[in-house]
């Protein structure tokens, strides 16, 4: 009989105290925004849910996400998740190679028909049958489809699997495409961001392995325990905003104090992400708080919006290089020029009538 | 023309049509100014002190928000007494631009005469064919497009409020919270223009036609003419 391996099999042999597991297990549910009443539940599930096996998919991406994901702030959080998940296919991370973890990958699908999860970070081209990406022989959008139908659920990890990022922003030469908008009978979760934050990776897994079921969604399919708010609302720098205290720019007395971003292109009024709550590199800091204005990288289409450091640059619908202001200012000049000539017209076309109907009217 | 008659005065705009303008004018006004400066804060605050000290945008975002549910109000108002006022030149009433006839006759005379084609002014007691779809254009699109957008982009900040479940379907549907903000902002412009146009139309009338159209929104009364 295979015996299947828990969390707790591995936690043991690899001689992690159990104080350090149970903090673990009390972080992850402060961070999901779970009650205290549910971390028993995530040690029982760590303890004797099976492993689940993970596969993780690379198709156009730059690896940043798994950068982030091995990078968990919890001491010992990334190994755990690592071991807990049985991340049994991964590019990156696997020591295999070539046919032999091409077989892995199959292997697992056959063994753990609807039973895996397949995890996804990249996108997939369509453009010319998906030639601009290529695994093993095979373009990564049939592979990503042949790995998705047997899936108990796929995880769009960052903005590219998310979104489309960088990769389809605009001309889109590949013709890349978002996970979601080539499996549609999957439950799908979305984890944007460029990369997304360690702990919101490790966050959604727990909460996958816990539950057995994806965290709540919200409406662009993210969870929204991490993604519920803009960065604006839970800025630290707010009161600056509220007093309308700005950087002007990068070497003035505002930069140096610490004041709000907002006039040097700050997208946080329109990001959704933890970035200034959970931070990043075991909490240390995020971009405002290093002084750079949000970019929005969790953001559909973010690349499209225009310079980082303009606010409201573009109207990424209209035309590039096109604010807002600009197009208004052009169309009420138009208006002014148009009702200028306009009324030349009607005081030429009432001094002929004058004339035509009174010829002897008195002067 | 220079040979008509001023025959009489009738009374036209009636109370609720007057106080729905002026209210819509006066914050359509302060709605744009004060979103057009926080889109884009010319000032900053006096150099120190502390944060806590200041309100200058927090309070610009309170004048905005509480103008756009005095506007929000004023607007429903204004449908309620377009649908059920039963006022004749406040209603919708005979406006059916998505029937073919309404773009007939009396739309292409008044096209024609403002393009300078004819030297006939069509005379209407309340709105020619050619305001009729500028306001429906401008007033009525512009603000409902601004009331949606404006309510996504406010239930923004308390993500599953009230707000957010009655709009926030607005975000998906554009795309982004960007995208909704740009379409906030650039739809806004739609009043600037409007307001150029509007108020360069009512003068001319009022030097052309002399029906006294501009005092008319204060006292509600027009002259009839009679060629």
């Amino acid at each position: 009989m295979k015996k299947i391996e828990t969390f707790a099999g591995v936690f043991k042999a690899r001689g992690v105290e159990r104080r350090d597991f149970l903090k673990f297990c009390s972080l992850i549910s402060v961070s999901l925004g779970l009650a205290p009443a549910l971390v028993p539940r995530i040690v029982h599930a760590m303890e004797h849910k099976p492993r689940i096996p993970v596969l993780w998919l690379h198709g156009l991406e730059c690896t940043c996400c798994t950068e982030s994901f091995i990078r968990s702030s919890h001491p010992i959080a990334a190994d755990m998740i690592l071991n807990m998940i049985s991340l049994d296919y991964d590019d990156t991370l696997n020591a295999a190679a070539g046919h032999q973890f091409e077989e892995i990958r199959k292997q697992i699908m056959e063994e753990y028909k609807g039973k895996y999860i397949l995890a996804v970070e990249g996108n997939a081209p369509l453009k010319d049958n998906g030639v601009y990406c290529m695994v093993g022989g095979q373009s990564f959008t049939s592979m990503l489809k042949e790995t998705a139908e047997n899936a108990m659920a796929v995880i769009s990890w960052g903005s590219c699997a998310s979104f489309g990022c960088v990769q389809n922003a605009k001309p889109n030469p590949t013709g890349a495409v978002p996970i979601h908008k080539i499996i549609k009978n999957k439950p799908i979760v979305n984890v944007p961001g460029c990369p997304p934050i360690a702990e919101v990776m490790t966050g959604v897994i727990t909460h996958l392995l816990t539950f057995g079921k994806l965290p709540e969604l919200d409406r662009l399919n993210r969870p929204k325990a991490f993604y519920g708010t803009r960065i604006h609302d839970k800025c630290y720098r707010r009161p600056f905003f509220d007093a309308g205290m700005f950087v002007e720019n990068f070497d003035d007395e505002g930069t140096r104090k610490g004041w709000c971003l907002y006039k040097m292109g700050c997208k946080g009024p329109t990001t959704y992400n933890s970035c200034s709550t959970i931070m990043w590199n075991e909490g240390t800091s995020f971009p405002i708080k290093s002084g750079h204005p949000c970019i929005g990288c969790s953001e559909p289409g973010f690349w499209d919006n225009g310079p980082f450091y303009t606010r409201l640059a573009e109207v990424p619908f209209v035309a590039s290089d096109s604010g807002a202001d600009k197009v208004g200012m052009y169309a009420v000049g138009a208006a002014a020029a148009g009702m200028a000539v306009h009324a030349v017209g009607t005081a030429i076309k009432k001094a002929k009538n004058d004339s035509d109907s009174n010829p002897t009217q008195e002067g | 023309m220079a040979n008509v008659n001023l025959v009489k005065e009738r009374y036209i705009w009636r109370l609720p049509v007057r106080i729905y303008h002026w209210i819509n004018a006066i914050l359509v006004s302060i709605l744009f100014l004060t979103g057009l400066y926080f889109a884009s804060p010319l000032f900053s605050a006096p150099q120190g002190g502390e944060a806590t000290w200041y309100h200058g945008m927090a309070w610009l975002r309170y004048i905005h928000l509480s103008s756009a549910y005095l506007f929000f109000a004023n607007f429903i108002f204004r449908m309620y007494w377009a649908l059920f006022g039963g006022d004749k030149y406040a209603r919708f009433g005979g406006f059916k631009p998505w029937k073919f006839k309404w773009w007939g006759k009396p739309f292409k005379e008044q096209m024609a005469s403002y393009l300078f084609l004819t030297s006939k002014e069509p005379h209407y007691m309340g709105h020619n064919p050619v305001a009729a779809i500028m306001y429906f254009i401008f007033v009525l699109c512009g603000s409902i497009i601004m009331i949606i957008t404006g309510f996504a982009l406010y239930s923004e900040n308390n993500p599953g409020g009230f707000l957010a479940v009655l709009f926030g379907w607005v975000i998906p549907l554009v795309g982004s919270s960007y995208n909704l903000h740009s379409i906030h902002h650039l739809t806004a412009w739609l009043f600037p223009v409007f307001f150029i146009t509007h108020i360069y139309a009512v003068v001319r009338h009022d030097i052309v036609d002399r029906t006294s159209v501009t005092s008319s929104m204060i006292t509600g009364y027009k002259v009839e003419l009679e060629e």
